[in-house]
């Protein structure tokens, strides 16, 4: 399986070397802005690096479903399906390498956001001030409140279920592969597949309670999320395993 | 016996590929598998390599469904190259010997030395000659029980074919068989034991060919012409 997933992310390496290189020089942008006061490469910055994270996770999963379609609807499937492993470690490397990939860049981001804002505000103003000010213009405007541990939950909940709709999309190119190969339309009735999927997905998490514990209350989200997650993951492997001819 | 198939079919909406093909490969014989494009060899030799899958009928590798398991002991070569674009000859090896077992590295120097290969050559960019040759390089570095070359000699010059044979032809071994596809009959029948003909998907003719020489004096040219260019009826 480790094997697997190292060559999972060989495939997706110059992508990630790319976010991490254009994440080094908004960085640079960024610290020059602080250092030397000058107010555009500052918002320059600011604004790179906000859309490296946002785009930048987004990417990870997107291109992880692109790989799955290339390793499945190409000759290149056959590096994959000539080895000794069964479709469920096939693509549970995928999804685990993916998964892993996704939460590595979300926590990069959030630890350069919280150094980035330590250094500007030692820099430029106190921390505390910053801080306030931030949670008071979220209040203000959408009447939000958050610890740092809400936030941190509401955060690792939003991976989760990038990570559950990554595996959705997954389901449906093995699907249009495999059971829908050779069909008209394969694509186009994967797609809706995934979209009627996605609808039940977000119908289910709704269906989780709003505890009085905002934390517990995102255990059971994220936890619920892995949980459709492995059930897709399942569903996949079995199609993949019995149907799918390469 | 170490291959079996059974009544295997393999259909592609109303198109059949392969159509109850039945037949048992033997250890330590080489098999020409004969037949003009369309007639099944690369889809049949799919089905047992696992990366198809047959629409009915089964395909038992010492007994045993064709898997995961059996992927350990069968070396597949495909006609087409099938490489990650991002890989060099030396990354090709690394990644056979990643996965599997039976992978020599030491052989495998060996042979793309010889066939004037270098490590830090990008697959992507190789002639169709040297993939060919990178490609049974890899698959010859492996200690498999059945090979499976499908057209290993398509598209090579007459003296890259003879590397390729050679390396081919090194593999024979008692518990070892090797079933291999070629247009090019008269190269085959100087190797093998054995020929199966496919037509349309189906299992025209399968014969030994001493068996085919002595009691019939026909060589395997012969019997390819008569099935093939007299509508395919059965002659011997």
């Amino acid at each position: 399986m480790l094997k697997l997933m190292k060559y999972e992310l060989r495939k997706t390496a110059f992508s990630k070397l790319v976010l991490l290189v254009i994440t080094a020089v908004a960085e640079l942008a960024f610290l020059l802005g602080v250092f030397l006061k000058k107010d555009n490469l500052l918002a320059i910055g600011i604004v790179f690096l906000f859309m490296c994270a946002v785009f930048g996770v987004i990417y990870i999963g997107i291109e992880s479903v692109n790989v799955l379609y290339r390793d499945l609807n190409t000759k290149q499937s056959y590096m994959l399906f000539l080895t000794p492993k069964s479709s469920y470690e096939i693509l549970g490397a995928k999804i685990l390498e993916n998964g892993i990939s996704i939460v590595m860049a979300g926590v990069f981001f959030a630890l350069l956001a919280a150094l980035d804002i330590t250094v500007a505000t030692l820099y430029i103003g106190g921390l505390k001030e910053m801080i306030n000010l931030v949670s008071s213009f979220m209040e203000i405007n959408w009447s939000v409140t958050f610890t740092p541990a809400e936030a941190a939950f509401y955060f690792f909940g939003l991976l989760a279920s990038w990570i559950v709709y990554i595996v959705n999309a997954d389901l449906s190119v093995i699907l249009s592969a495999s059971v829908l190969a050779g069909k008209k339309g394969s694509i186009i009735a994967g797609f809706l597949i995934f979209m009627v999927i996605s609808a039940i997905i977000g119908k289910a998490l709704d269906l989780i309670p709003v505890l009085q514990s905002t934390e517990l209350t995102f255990v059971i989200y994220i936890a619920a999320a892995f949980a459709i997650a492995a059930v897709l993951y399942l569903i996949s492997g079995w199609i993949m395993e019995k149907k799918l001819s390469v | 016996m170490i291959l079996e198939s059974r009544e295997a079919t393999k259909k592609y909406g109303s198109k059949t590929a392969v159509n109850q093909v039945s037949l048992q490969l033997e250890p330590g014989l080489v098999y020409a598998m004969l037949g003009p494009n369309g007639s099944g060899k690369t889809t049949w030799m799919k089905m047992v390599a696992g990366l198809v899958k047959p629409t009915s009928g089964e395909i038992l590798y010492q007994g045993n469904p064709i898997g995961k398991e059996s992927r350990k002991e069968i070396a597949y070569m495909s006609t087409e190259p099938y490489f990650y674009s991002w890989m060099s000859v030396a990354d090709v090896g690394k990644y056979y010997e990643d996965f599997f077992e039976d992978f020599s590295m030491e052989k495998y120097r060996q042979m793309i030395s010889r066939m004037e290969l270098t490590e830090d050559m990008k697959a992507k960019k190789l002639s169709s000659g040297m993939m060919a040759k990178l490609k049974i390089a890899v698959t010859m570095a492996r200690g498999a029980r059945l090979y499976l070359l499908d057209e290993p000699l398509n598209g090579i010059d007459l003296l890259a074919r003879d590397q390729i044979m050679k390396s081919i032809l090194e593999a024979i071994d008692p518990d070892v068989t090797l079933v291999v596809s070629s247009h090019l009959v008269d190269e085959l029948e100087r190797v093998a034991d054995a020929a199966i003909f496919m037509k349309d998907g189906i299992l025209a003719k399968q014969c030994m060919v001493e068996e085919l020489r002595i009691d019939e004096h026909k060589s395997v040219v012969d019997l390819y012409r008569e099935i093939y260019g007299h509508g395919g009826e059965e002659v011997c």
